[in-house]
């Protein structure tokens, strides 16, 4: 290579390394245009991904839930009329009439059983509004130590289940789950079968897309068998 | 900076927000995963205190009524299930939940779910004979094991449940 090549080279790496050429505005409209396009598809499938996983979160923690609500009652009417042998009764002490739906149950519930608090207690579970979602209903149970029996007005009452709303079926619906069947009084289609214990039907339908959704509503829905009462 | 640079920048942030994504897809598939679970289980649950409510003597299967109380593979493969242990008795309503050897259930999210339920004689302590029925000699009389077996195609493995059911005066 002569002199001349090498001082031609030497000149052309100076000024490339002396250059201070920004982008041209055509580069800088092309990038930004890209970024654009690939910055708004990603942030809608993230936005989308965020709803959907906080939808699924709030589904999965009310339908949790209404399993743990459901595992409570099942628990409080096992262990109920221990001592009276009077399971269930309406809010003012009247037996249940087989294949009717009620928005309120009570129970009595010795010393001895385990959600008591170690004294005897009248239970009470029932229905009212919701305080999350209008239209829709909460579960509630409420305890008294003396009669009269506690309702869903009484204070301190605590909330087991929300989001029940209405579903397509009837008796027992959202705001009266409980039904109380017999060999010839179905609550929702089911009878109690012969020589059985009694059993308490109930029915929680949860829905957290509100009251007038027809779509992913979990349908809790239980026989129970009332263990102290009279077999027939 | 050069537009290959940039371009570079992109794809590298482009594989992170999709990784977020993907973290967020799965999380969703487990919460899907933990709600058929959770409501096979119910289901499970529901049946199991069918039993509780019935007489000791009415606890038993109806495996001669036809289609309807046929035993198939998957049900005869399980592991409860034993051919010389199990409760029968014709007289056990074929329409009535605990008498059927298998079912198909509506669970609380809509879906559809096998329901298996195995019934068998077992020893608290001894070994059994069923002819005569027995623990042996000096042993308590046997019980009876229920064991509910739900079944889906969306759950991995079944959802078990087993209790034991024992007499008593009245019962």
């Amino acid at each position: 290579m002569g002199s001349s090549s090498r001082a031609r080279l030497s000149r052309r790496a100076r000024a490339r390394a002396a250059a201070e050429d920004g982008f041209t505005l055509t580069e800088l409209i092309v990038v930004m245009a890209i970024l654009l396009i690939v910055v708004t598809t990603l942030s809608s499938v993230l936005v989308s991904a965020t709803h959907t996983e906080v939808d699924a979160n709030k589904r999965f923690q009310a339908q949790e839930q209404a399993r743990t609500g459901l595992a409570q009652l099942t628990r409080e009417l096992h262990c109920a009329g221990q001592t009276s042998g009077n399971s269930i009764t309406d809010t003012s002490g009247n037996a249940l009439t087989p294949g009717t739906a009620y928005s309120a149950v009570t129970m009595q519930l010795s010393s001895g059983c385990p959600t008591s608090g170690g004294q005897a207690v009248y239970v009470t579970w029932c229905t009212a509004a919701s305080t999350l979602t209008t239209g829709d209903f909460a579960l509630y149970r409420v305890t008294s130590t003396a009669l009269p029996r506690p309702t869903c007005s009484t204070a301190g009452k605590v909330k087991w289940m929300d989001y029940l709303q209405p579903t397509a079926g009837s008796n027992p619906t959202w705001s009266t789950p409980f039904c109380l069947p017999s060999t010839t009084a179905a609550c929702g289609g089911v009878l109690k079968p012969a020589t059985s214990l009694p059993i308490l039907h109930v029915t929680f339908p949860v829905n957290v897309n509100g009251p007038s959704s027809t779509i992913d509503t979990y349908n809790v829905v239980d026989d129970i068998a009332l263990r102290n009462g009279a077999r027939s | 900076m050069t537009l290959v640079e940039l371009l570079i920048a992109m794809i590298v942030l482009t594989v992170g927000i999709l990784a977020l994504v993907a973290a967020y897809s799965s999380g969703y598939v487990a919460l899907n995963r933990a709600t058929r679970v959770s409501s096979a289980r119910l289901v499970a649950d529901a049946q199991m205190e069918r039993f509780r409510a019935v007489q000791y003597s009415a606890i038993q299967l109806n495996t001669s009524c036809g289609s309807s109380c046929s035993e198939d593979s998957t049900y005869t493969s399980d592991t409860a299930y034993s051919s010389t242990a199990q409760v029968t008795g014709a007289s056990c309503a074929s329409t009535e939940p605990t008498c059927l050897p298998t079912q198909t259930k509506t669970g609380p999210d809509g879906k559809s779910y096998r329901l298996d339920t195995y019934i068998d004689y077992g020893c608290v302590s001894g070994t059994l004979t069923t002819a005569p029925l027995s623990c042996g000699s000096g042993n308590p009389y046997p019980v009876k094991v229920i064991t509910v077996v739900v079944r889906s195609s969306s759950l991995t493995t079944p959802v078990r449940e087993q209790s034991t059911f024992t007499t008593f005066p009245g019962g």
